[in-house]
């Protein structure tokens, strides 16, 4: 039976009929504000619709005409009580029906921003704002030795194992799972190894020769840096993702917030400090 | 954009076995180069179990983030919280897997979100208007449905399969999406993955499934649900099928056997007969790895199995008592099969009797944070759910707050901050990482990011510790995961070394936890101190290394570093190897006592806690075994 036969059914049954007389089209379901002076509610055929629409979407079924009877009544008590309350003004000091409005009005306002695509303009701005956090880690390649927990005792050692390193000798090592060499070793993974005091004064050992001993969330190290590699500016094909995955996860936020800085243009917000 | 991705995806897992290195793979327009090790230099971190608000105890628990916000804090991002508190990882993660329950993926939002008037079952109209009620309303909406869910009494509403399907459907390819999009070979991993929840009545059989694959071939099937099935067999052909018609790898990790009543690790087959030679394969075959420890609760050891290790019972206490869902009380005779230690025991008594062992896996941590956060850290910790996100209140809160305790089965401060998986891996990619997962080359951590390096072999001695041992470990032995090679004479030697996080607790000692199999088919383990910190001080008596000190301050939530050591390594011959027995050995490392989320609480929020809450504890590492089988 075609849907509107349906709908045209219902209408016929004796509680719709009860239910329409006396009634004015009120049309909260089509987006429209109430009338809050107007006493009348219809249940009119677009009504109907959009009651039994809704339960075939939740239900994958249409509803039977016992379960329609309950629909509009429902509807017609929900309509009664929020006409009422807002008459008397319950949704004023209801701090649920003031945050659902809110939500729905940002909600609308970030409706279409996530999906749209930015330009190569916008993500190379993105870049030039902050090249920092798009540009590849610093890397370094160094050797270093491991001389255990940093004891004064160690760093006794650690002066003795520097001499003998830099006179070409070798010195032992604590053994630890880490390893003795880097190459090309990215900022972060030494960060993860080591803690991030040591990759800080990493970066001020020059090249060439062993020195130490630093300190790292792990103890001593004799380090000796071979070289250094400050990052390639940031190219935008080969960091596209990152940028618009930034751009994404804020598209909503300032759509959010630009719809939030038109409307409160439309008012005057005042502070009244207690005289 | 996407066909590039495919090619790139086909070419790097064809290349991937190879070492060296290859231009290898473009995500979304950026090219990246990634280097594969010879062997595995670096270990990795992750969290292979994290919850985001599509999972529907997730968002009933007040959970708001989406994954793109669980993918941006793992990677090291600020994102704020459900309750609105801006959060961040003080170190980001190598990887994430996000496991959104997949039964009714998304539908407690779905319900959330629909009109009103749609709704007319009563039970979903409670839980409706309890859920815009505010978070306590939804929490105990959640207890509601977790409890309907355990009794098989979800209203139809939220349980037709059609209009399930069409969602689940529709949330896991926009899931895709996003996960694809913040994968990034090299420097961050992001798989695809859900959990499979499969559950006798609240009996805990969960799986996570983890995808090897890129969007191109994970998009060929949506998540397998549970249609109420009493074993993982509906998940093995699902995963067999999958394999076979898309060419990609997946794999399962079972969790939470300690609530699983003792149906983890059955001795017996589903039926109550001997387990099989095709069934013990099946499942090993499928589930190469174990989560060992989480936030609820730790499945290493309980101490009515190993009375003689006084370091079992980490937090075993409150999760011992019931199943998951509360609705079956643990007997003792159930414990065997709930813990890690006893059935990589019973594996080998399976083994010998049928020449497979079903439960030769490997070990990992995770969180099962039902937050999007995954958080490990005792000082930072943001609870399992939004409900017990940091306030004055969870510490004393049952483990649902609002919900009284003997409803939900346990306090929310028996819950431990735990843990991370660390995974031994060539480079950061699905490939490596994955594969890695599959040759059990990983461990668990409570949290801590201790390095531990595990090699078995025939002739490693002190000495090797002086030179580049790693290489050897791999060249004449082999590492965490792996069997002994065959041919060996004498006892077999292990080189062991771990190492302090570099911003944690230092190291009390590290064990060696050795598990037989005698010729009467009795099982045996026996734990070994096999370096400590101060030696020379600390002097075993009968068997057993004092402990190491304690310098917490539960007053202010600090601890000294002056006790324990920062690295331990030795090389362990096996004093009591039988050629003729059948044995593993796993690696177990503990930190010196720190102090508990509770007491990171407590100084902050200013309380005064009842006396059975833990304020300290000593946190661990859980490597995998190697195992020994007789020629």
């Amino acid at each position: 039976m075609p849907f509107k036969d349906i709908v045209q059914r219902l209408l016929k049954e004796p509680l719709a009929h009860f239910l329409i007389a006396g009634a004015l089209v009120y049309a909260l379901l089509s987006g429209r504000a109430p009338d809050l002076g107007e006493r009348r509610i219809v249940v009119d055929e677009r009504v109907v619709s959009a009651l039994v629409g809704r339960f075939s979407d939740s239900f994958r079924r249409l509803p039977s005409q016992e379960e329609t009877d309950g629909l509009i009544s429902d509807w017609v008590r929900d309509q009664v009580y929020y006409r009422e309350a807002l008459a008397l003004g319950l949704d004023k000091d209801d701090e649920v029906v003031v945050r659902r409005m809110r939500r729905k009005m940002e909600s609308l306002a970030v409706a279409d921003a996530e999906s749209r695509t930015p330009d190569d303009a916008v993500l190379q701005a993105m870049i030039d704002k902050d090249p920092a956090r798009y540009a590849d880690d610093p890397r370094t390649t160094f050797e270093q030795v491991y001389l255990g927990a940093d004891t004064p005792q160690n760093r006794q050692l650690a002066e003795a194992s520097l001499g003998k390193l830099r006179k070409g000798e070798r010195v032992g090592a604590v053994p630890a799972p880490i390893p003795a060499q880097l190459r090309d070793a990215g900022s972060s993974d030494v960060a993860a190894m080591f803690g991030d005091e040591f990759t800080i004064s990493l970066r001020n050992i020059a090249p060439g020769q062993w020195s130490g001993p630093i300190a790292s969330g792990l103890g001593l190290h004799l380090v000796r840096v071979e070289k250094r590699t400050a990052p390639q500016p940031p190219r935008l094909d080969k960091v596209r993702q990152r940028v618009e995955n930034d751009w994404r996860a804020n598209a909503a936020a300032r759509a959010r917030d630009e719809a939030y800085d038109r409307i409160l243009k439309g008012y005057d917000v005042v502070i009244e400090l207690p005289k | 954009m996407r066909t590039t991705i495919t090619a790139a995806a086909l070419l790097l897992s064809s290349t991937m076995l190879v070492s060296g290195c290859d231009k290898l793979s473009q995500v979304g327009g950026s090219t990246a180069e990634v280097k594969n090790t010879a062997y595995p230099e670096q270990v990795f971190w992750g969290d292979t179990h994290l919850h985001t608000a599509n999972s529907v105890d997730a968002f009933g628990f007040g959970n708001r983030l989406d994954p793109e916000a669980a993918l941006r804090f793992a990677r090291g991002e600020e994102v704020t919280s459900s309750a609105g508190v801006k959060a961040k990882l003080a170190r980001p993660l190598d990887f994430l897997v996000i496991t959104d329950h997949s039964e009714g993926l998304g539908s407690t939002k779905a319900l959330y979100d629909a009109p009103r008037i749609a709704i007319n079952d009563p039970t979903l109209l409670r839980w409706y208007d309890l859920m815009h009620e505010g978070p306590k309303g939804s929490l105990q909406a959640t207890a509601e449905i977790l409890d309907a869910r355990a009794h098989g009494k979800m209203p139809p509403g939220l349980n037709d399969p059609a209009k399930a399907q069409a969602r689940t459907h529709k949330i896991w390819n926009e899931g895709l999406k996003t996960v694809e999009s913040y994968n990034e070979p090299g420097k961050f991993t992001a798989f695809f993955g859900f959990e499979y929840t499969l559950m006798q009545g609240g009996n805990n059989l969960h799986r996570n499934v983890i995808f090897r694959d890129g969007i191109d071939r994970v998009n060929k099937v949506d998540p397998l649900s549970d249609a109420g099935q009493d074993w993982p067999d509906a998940l093995w052909d699902y995963m067999d099928a999958y394999e076979k018609t898309t060419g990609g790898k997946v794999l399962a990790i079972p969790h939470n056997s300690n609530l699983s009543n003792g149906l983890m690790f059955m001795l017996t087959d589903p039926k109550g007969g001997p387990i099989s030679a095709e069934y013990a394969r099946r499942r090993a075959a499928h589930e190469p790895v174990v989560e060992i420890t989480q936030i609820k609760g730790d499945s290493e050891a309980h101490p009515f199995l190993s009375p003689n290790d006084e370091f079992a019972g980490y937090g075993t206490a409150g999760w011992d008592q019931n199943n998951l869902l509360n609705t079956q009380p643990t007997k003792p005779g159930d414990l065997a099969g709930s813990y890690v230690r006893e059935a990589l025991k019973r594996g080998m008594l399976i083994e010998q009797r049928t020449g497979v062992n079903p439960y030769k896996f490997g070990v990992v941590g995770s969180t099962d944070a039902h937050t999007s956060l995954s958080t490990a850290d005792d000082n930072n910790y943001f609870g399992k759910h939004p409900g017990v996100e940091p306030s004055a209140e969870r510490a004393t809160a049952s483990f649902v707050p609002g919900v009284p305790v003997e409803r939900v089965g346990r306090m929310n401060w028996q819950s431990l901050a735990s843990g991370y998986a660390g995974v031994w891996a060539t480079s950061n990619t699905r490939e490596a990482i994955f594969d890695a997962m599959m040759r059990r080359e990983v461990y668990g951590t409570t949290g801590p990011r201790m390095t531990v390096r595990f090699f078995g072999g025939w002739d490693f001695k002190a000495d090797d510790l002086k030179g580049d041992w790693v290489k050897a470990g791999y060249t004449r032995g082999v590492p965490m995961g792996g069997d002994l090679k065959a041919g060996g004479s004498g006892a077999p030697s292990f080189i062991v070394s771990a190492l302090k996080d570099p911003i944690d607790g230092n190291l009390d000692r590290v064990q060696v936890v050795k598990g037989w199999v005698d010729a009467a088919g009795n099982s045996h383990e026996k734990v070994f101190d096999v370096v400590w910190s101060d030696m020379d001080k600390r002097v075993a008596v009968n068997g057993k290394v004092p402990a190491v000190g304690d310098t917490v301050d539960v007053a202010t939530a600090t601890y000294q570093n002056t006790i324990g050591a920062p690295s331990l390594a030795t090389v362990w011959t096996d004093p009591e190897f039988d050629p003729k027995v059948r044995a593993f050995y796993y690696v177990r490392v503990l930190q010196i006592p720190t102090p508990t989320w509770m007491d990171y609480d407590m100084v902050k929020f200013k309380l005064t806690l009842p006396a059975e809450i833990p304020l300290k504890q000593q946190e661990r590492a859980y490597t995998s075994a190697i195992w020994y089988n007789p020629a």
